[in-house]
């Protein structure tokens, strides 16, 4: 009777640990990015919004393992709040699951797929896609759905084959419509309310161009 | 005609409603500071809510350029009134006090009297958008500092300072010569209606219909083109993302056509009619 119990327990614990399991491509993914420290950047900002007109803009980014990124600039800029995560801090902070999606052969390159979901209520995403190039050991592109915040995808394009930083990274987002006080704003202003309706979630892109000033590991 | 272009600058400047004109134009540009000043963030908060979701900002946007964006808005409508209140005195107060007369029995052309009259309303036009142009930029950069300008034009649009600058001046310019179109017409409607007030009345009711007239559309290309009252706002391309240059050439040669025009006819009306 005991060892039966005994048995039962012992297959309910690995069955458990089965599910907990943790994508070893991915993990190598993390331990990779975990070896960077800190780093400061230049940060070169393209915006494209259907509404919006704005040159391109530049910033300085610092990061620091286990704080916050902090962007200065000499100008205005419009500074994404999703999408800068460059080191996947966020993704990785609380404890996660994650489920193989198989392989995906994306632009010529074959990468794999892995779903991560946080286990933690803490974690302010509901789940992520990331596509793994688990040769150079890098993430390619991930969509993160946020739970306050939309879907955001990050397509992210390395400078060589080593780097673990990305040197240019495209944030697709999610985010209204803009309204406007029209009245603070003159009158030279040609406003189509229908197709304004019609068009109240848009998506938008950011493009970042990174030239990395220090890197510590 | 030199005598007599010194005459009219000398009786413009003597004349108190001129001061009390100028001074509501800096009044205005005083109420644009004060408000700027002390809600001019709020402003920018609200226009800017919805991005807050997306962005951090960073860098100021209430600064100097967007404060003399909204004093040269004040070229649709503030400025004009004035200027027309101005310059159709320019030639009512003749009429009243029958100097007009007294003018008209020395060795003075008719035609040449009313062109003094007029190009001192050109020049004067322009010295007072080109003070107001000044003076907004030094007091707006004064208060609030440099910085982007944002504007919404087809979206909201952002230009860096210097490109800012370029196009407020650029605006205020073209601005001046929409400005030297209404101090025309009011002259020109001086010279038919000769009593102050109804003048001031008709002036007023043709700025007012011009600017409703701006957002109407006449179902004809050509007609939304060319028609004076589509040319008036041309300042105001300067703040799309890319100025459309040949559009702006046009509005202004067709603009400065148009002053032409009325000017020409202010001299032939003034030239046949009476001056009784």
């Amino acid at each position: 009777m005991i060892q039966r119990l005994i048995l039962i327990l012992l297959c309910i614990s690995s069955l458990s640990s089965l599910a907990q399991e943790q994508d070893e491509d991915l993990l190598r993914v993390k331990e990779r990015l975990d070896t960077v420290s800190a780093f400061t950047a230049d940060l070169k900002l393209d915006v494209d919004i259907s509404f919006i007109n704005m040159p391109q803009k530049t910033a300085t980014v610092k990061f620091k393992k286990g704080e916050p990124m902090s962007f200065s600039s000499k100008e205005f800029a419009l500074i994404p709040k999703r999408g800068l995560d460059f080191s996947f801090q966020e993704l990785f902070e609380y404890p996660f699951i994650t489920v193989d999606r198989g392989m995906e052969t994306i632009a010529g390159k074959e990468l794999k797929v892995v779903n991560v979901i946080p286990t933690d209520r803490k974690a302010d995403f509901s789940i992520a896609t990331v596509y793994l190039d688990v040769k150079a050991e890098r993430i390619v592109i991930s969509e993160i759905s946020t739970k306050k915040d939309g879907t955001y995808t990050l397509l992210l394009d390395y400078s060589t084959s080593e780097a673990v930083l990305p040197s240019q990274v495209e944030v697709q987002f999610e985010m209204e419509r803009i309204r406007l006080p029209l009245n603070f704003m003159g009158k030279g202003i040609d406003v189509d309310r229908k197709k304004m309706r019609k068009e109240e979630v848009k998506t938008g892109k950011i493009f970042l161009t990174m030239e990395y000033k220090t890197i510590s590991y | 005609m030199r005598a007599l272009l010194a005459t009219e600058f000398y009786k413009l400047i003597k004349q108190s409603r001129t001061y009390y004109a100028l001074a509501a134009i800096f009044v205005i540009e005083g109420v644009v500071l004060f408000s700027a000043y002390y809600q001019g963030a709020g402003i920018i908060d609200i226009v800017l809510s919805n991005l807050k979701d997306t962005f951090y900002f960073e860098g100021n946007l209430l600064n100097g350029n967007l404060v003399t964006y909204f004093i040269l808005n004040s070229l649709w409508f503030h400025v004009p009134l004035i200027l027309i209140i101005i310059m159709s005195g320019l030639l009512t107060t003749e009429y009243r006090d029958k100097t007009l007369q007294t003018v008209m029995m020395q060795p003075v052309k008719k035609w040449q009297y009313i062109l003094s009259k007029y190009i001192v309303a050109i020049v004067f036009t322009a010295c007072v958008v080109f003070v107001l142009a000044l003076t907004s930029f030094l007091l707006s950069y004064a208060l609030f500092g440099k910085g982007d300008l944002i504007v919404y034009v087809n979206g909201l649009t952002f230009f860096e300072h210097d490109d800012a600058l370029l196009r407020l001046v650029y605006a205020f310019i073209v601005g001046a010569v929409s400005m030297v179109f209404f101090s025309v017409v009011s002259v020109t409607l001086a010279v038919i209606f000769k009593e102050a007030m109804k003048t001031w009345i008709i002036a007023a009711f043709f700025l007012i219909l011009s600017n409703i007239l701006l957002k109407v559309d006449f179902g004809s290309e050509l007609l939304n083109k060319l028609l004076y009252v589509k040319l008036n706002d041309t300042w105001q391309y300067f703040f799309a993302f890319e100025i459309p240059w040949n559009t702006i050439y046009l509005n202004v040669g067709l603009l400065m056509a148009y002053i032409l025009l009325t000017m020409g006819v202010g001299v032939y009306v003034f030239q046949k009619k009476d001056i009784g």
